[in-house]
């Protein structure tokens, strides 16, 4: 019992740090909990996806020892796309607002009683001994000025990058396995398959029978996006 | 140095339109993972069946299918997505009062285990920013969570049933007689 109650206060313990951080890092910084959040839902999204495969038994090992890596692939295109676009788009927000670019006029009015020198410099921040009602100001101006550059970076990182990458990615991969498909059925069916019309077949546009093959394999395809 | 010319580039500017300024704080105060999603679904819906309409590496009848599906996947995910972080937001701010924390009565709330179950030890009051962001970040995080598995309880077989009707109102696919 004591060793129960020992870990039971050390979960409770952890759990409570865990609530502390996120309350000293995301209350002040919307703008960051939006990307982290972002990234963690394309993580926990691409595992799931990989999950899928894994369990899948449909899928025959060999097909799993591609698919896995393939997965892993997509996932890091998803995934360092929306970082580095919605993580930049955020830091300039931040930046502009923290270096005194961007002001409203309770703002500047501040700036210019305290003499804050060097307006505009990325390692200027005009909040640093900033107190009372200004700070509420300045932080809640950060705060909306933080989220909406955020949501610019993940409308433009989501839904133009990522699926303009994706698409590119996924036909290459697509005809890499129809072509590792023909050669196998082809070996199967005649030595002297003429190797012509195999390539031609291979270099034309996916048909409507080799989706549905891809599909095949991968059941739950990009539905998982969280 | 490079980052210091960009920043250069941009001219000082001070808001001084007092609705942009109350936009701001609109922002600040309303727009939190939910709403991220229900703005990430809209404009997905304005781009990426364009995207996908488009992508030449495929055939026509393939084109049609992954436009319907794309557009399935969004209507679902967003749907999904923008309510179940929406529930998990209100019942982390169920679960994480503080002993400024009051009713709609405007009395006192009596604390207890499962009403502070997820109030942090460092904040000080209810009604600030910061705990209100605090809230949106731990119910998101939990939201994330339930999500991995109502993708395939709900997203998945909701994606594959929209694709099937949007390809159908569509006017179905083309005989391939390719093969």
């Amino acid at each position: 019992m004591t060793i129960l109650n020992n870990m039971a206060d050390l979960a409770s313990k952890k759990f409570m740090t865990f609530k502390n951080y996120l309350y000293k890092n995301y209350g002040e910084s919307p703008g960051e909990m939006l990307v982290h959040t972002g990234v963690l839902g394309w993580i926990l999204s691409s595992a799931a996806q990989v999950f899928a495969i894994v369990i899948n038994d449909k899928i025959p090992a060999k097909e799993k020892m591609f698919l896995i890596p393939q997965e892993f692939a997509d996932a890091a295109v998803n995934i360092i796309s929306f970082y580095v676009v919605t993580n930049s788009f955020t830091s300039v927000g931040n930046k502009l607002v923290k270096s005194g670019k961007l002001l409203t006029p309770k703002l500047k009015k501040y700036v210019d009683e305290n003499k804050i020198k060097d307006i505009g410099k990325i390692t200027t921040d005009i909040s640093t001994g900033m107190k009372g009602d200004v700070r509420d100001d300045f932080m809640k101006f950060k705060g909306g000025v933080s989220i909406i550059f955020s949501t610019l970076g993940s409308i433009l990182s989501c839904n133009i990058i990522t699926p303009l990458l994706r698409n590119q990615y996924a036909a290459k991969k697509q005809k890499e396995i129809m072509a590792m498909r023909n050669e196998k059925s082809g070996a199967n069916e005649s030595v002297q398959a003429p190797k012509q019309i195999a390539n031609e077949f291979v270099y034309r546009p996916l048909s409507m029978n080799d989706y549905q093959k891809m599909a095949s394999l991968k059941f739950s395809g990009n539905n998982l996006k969280i | 140095m490079a980052r210091q010319a960009f920043y250069d580039v941009i001219p000082n500017k001070v808001i001084e339109s007092e609705s942009l300024q109350r936009g701001i704080a609109w922002v600040n105060k309303e727009i939190s993972t939910p709403e991220n999603r229900l703005i990430l679904g809209a404009t997905a819906l304005m781009s990426q069946p364009f995207i996908d309409w488009h992508n030449k590496s495929v055939d026509d009848n393939t084109r049609k299918v992954s436009v319907c599906r794309t557009i399935a996947k969004i209507v679902a995910g967003t749907f999904t997505g923008y309510f179940i972080r929406k529930g998990c937001i209100k019942a982390i701010d169920k679960w994480s009062k503080l002993p400024t924390s009051v009713n709609k009565a405007g009395q006192k709330i009596k604390l207890n285990r499962l009403n502070t179950l997820f109030s942090p030890s460092n904040a000080i009051s209810d009604l600030s920013d910061a705990f209100m962001q605090y809230k949106n970040a731990l119910g998101t995080i939990v939201a994330l969570g339930v999500m991995t598995i109502t993708n395939f309880l709900i997203d998945a077989p909701l994606t594959k049933y929209l694709t099937n009707k949007f390809v159908a109102a569509s006017g179905g696919l083309k005989h391939d007689n390719s093969k």
